[in-house]
């Protein structure tokens, strides 16, 4: 008795709660359509019989839209790679270095990924505009080098980690260095974790907001979501104008994300399981 | 091949290894550790950026805590803590509990519990604009056709920092997502061996589900008050720059005032360390509760 009922209260409660995250993003949308020169909606739109999708182009109009994506494409471009190359050879090297190496290597990143963005706001400014890349895209690329965020390195790290050591150990008998030994042996079995990095480093880029408004004061090197703020200041309550352009960087992260929920939450998930 | 030959071969790959590390060590040490800890000795200082820092001890800080503006920042901060932290640890556990069995569908559902997460954070400001909006909103739209009031969020103070917490609380994607792999860690006999025993759903999530999650749960409630500090900067800096009232005024808008309008930089660094301070303590009070619940409930 209590066993169908439990069943399919959950998947009530389940579709009320994905209907309360969801829809407001789809009715988003929905606006994101509507002709800007008519007054708003007096209730919830759920459909449009005449998309206006002149709309997404208005927004490249009204602002240089086009360069501030060109702008975070390549800081995307170059960040994600590299973000992956470091994470990935940094993990190898904290997953084969002997434990007393380790340990010690292994609290401090714990401890790095509890340091908040803010808190080095006032000094890492100071340090880009030593270096020179301050008010640049290279200030939004240079964290890459540091792996973006400790969180990467150690994912590498536990993948490479459950690696069994026989399979080290036999490419080592046939004379394998560190480097044959990472790429022939560890990253090719750690492919679902390279996925996930790529994606979470490009969500993490992508995403980045108080990046370009703490770092780059140079409205040349302007990425979309100042883009977006700029948009929202000249154009305060045109609602079609500013949610088309929200929807310009929502709509590239969605496929991504289905991606990343196939190849790595769901092994995550099982994995633990089992 | 020899034993020494060996050996040799060994610290050579020592080295190697090593050099893997290196990019991610020295670009951390640089880019993290080096401007946190220099952050620190900054609030002792008066900088400008024009001359070198020059030390004027807790004079930043005296300077500070006299101000009505920092002390309601301060304020602001902590009734948004003290709202969004418990809203969104408790949301993430109940939703991680309904969903974590694998059904069919239930893939699709957390992914879209994930969704406001992972959105980029101006977007999202956007839609929370849009959303709040007292005329055409649709959270206006639906309260109306509900019958209920419609305050006009951002205009007045109460329900702007409200709205910040609202908005807050549907970015418990990261919880969720740690919470599931949590319960998923828990050992299937446990409940079987609980069940025989004749245990209801209820007692097993008292006595095994949630005695098991709490270091889990401990540690989400710190990393989460790091976070969702540091997430206010994007709301209020778009949805309302810190007004009505100064009311979304957060520490990290301030911050970011006090370092990159006003140019100071010893006040700036003197506020984030005032902040985090603040954050160390309340950390510190609820590890010791925590700790003192469980002794007691062991005692009993």
């Amino acid at each position: 008795m209590r066993s169908r009922i439990f069943p399919s209260l959950s998947y009530l409660l389940a579709l009320i709660v994905a209907a309360l995250f969801a829809l407001p993003l789809y009715w988003a949308g929905v606006a994101s359509l509507r002709r800007p020169d008519l007054p708003p909606a007096p209730a919830l739109e759920w459909w449009l019989a005449s998309p206006h999708w002149e709309n997404l182009l208005q927004i490249f109009r009204l602002l240089p839209m086009g360069l501030y994506l060109r702008n975070s494409l390549l800081v995307v471009a170059l960040a994600v790679p590299l973000t992956w190359l470091t994470a990935a050879l940094a993990g190898f090297g904290l997953a084969r270095l002997p434990e007393r190496v380790r340990r010690p290597l292994l609290t401090a990143s714990v401890a790095v990924m509890m340091i908040p963005g803010m808190a080095l706001w006032v000094f890492r400014y100071r340090l880009l505009l030593w270096l020179g890349l301050a008010d640049s895209l290279w200030a939004l690329i240079v964290p890459a080098v540091a792996a973006g965020s400790p969180l990467f390195v150690l994912l590498f790290y536990w993948t490479y980690r459950r690696i069994p050591s026989d399979l080290y150990d036999a490419a080592r008998v046939d004379g394998a260095g560190p480097w044959r030994l990472w790429w022939k042996v560890a990253l090719p079995l750690a492919r679902p974790t390279s996925f996930g990095v790529l994606i979470l480093a490009f969500l993490m880029y992508w995403n980045d907001f108080s990046g370009p408004v703490v770092y780059v004061r140079r409205p040349e090197w302007y990425t979309l979501p100042v883009g977006l703020q700029l948009l929202k200041q000249a154009e305060a309550t045109n609602w079609p104008l500013l949610m088309a352009a929200a929807m310009v960087m929502i709509v590239p992260i969605v496929p991504l994300f289905l991606l990343l929920q196939r190849v790595f939450l769901h092994n995550l998930l099982h994995e633990v399981e089992s | 091949m020899g034993w020494a030959s060996f050996r040799q071969h060994t610290r050579n790959e020592s080295l190697q290894l090593v050099s893997f590390l290196s990019p991610y060590l020295l670009g951390t040490l640089l880019l993290v550790v080096f401007p946190a800890l220099a952050t620190v000795f900054l609030a002792f200082t008066s900088y400008d950026a024009f001359r070198p820092p020059s030390w004027v001890g807790l004079g930043n800080f005296q300077q500070l805590l006299s101000s009505p503006l920092v002390r309601l920042s301060l304020y602001n901060t902590l009734v948004f803590l003290g709202m969004a932290v418990p809203l969104r640890l408790v949301g993430a556990l109940l939703l991680a509990l309904l969903l974590r069995h694998p059904r069919p569908l239930f893939g699709l559902f957390r992914m879209v519990v994930c969704l406001p997460t992972v959105i980029p954070e101006a977007a999202y400001a956007l839609l929370w604009l849009w959303i709040l909006n007292p005329v055409s909103g649709p959270l206006n739209l639906v309260l109306r056709a509900l019958g209920l009031p419609a305050p006009v969020w951002l205009a007045n103070p109460e329900s702007a920092r409200l709205a910040i917490v609202l908005m807050a609380f549907f970015q418990l994607g990261e919880g969720f997502v740690l919470l599931l792999v949590g319960l998923q860690s828990v050992p299937r006999t446990l409940y079987e061996a609980a069940m025989v025993d004749g245990a209801g759903a209820w007692q097993c999530f008292w006595k095994i589900t949630l005695p098991l999650l709490t270091p889990w749960l401990l540690l989400l409630t710190f990393r989460d008050m790091i976070v969702s500090l540091q997430n206010t900067f994007t709301p209020s800096f778009m949805l309302a720059y810190g007004g009505p009232d100064y009311a979304t005024t957060f520490a990290p808008l301030l911050v970011y005032e006090l370092a990159f309008d006003l140019g100071d930089f010893g006040l700036a660094s003197a506020m984030l360390v005032l902040t985090y301070l603040l954050l160390g303590l309340l950390i510190f009070g609820i590890t010791n509760i925590v700790v003192g619940l469980r002794g007691s409930s062991d005692a009993v």
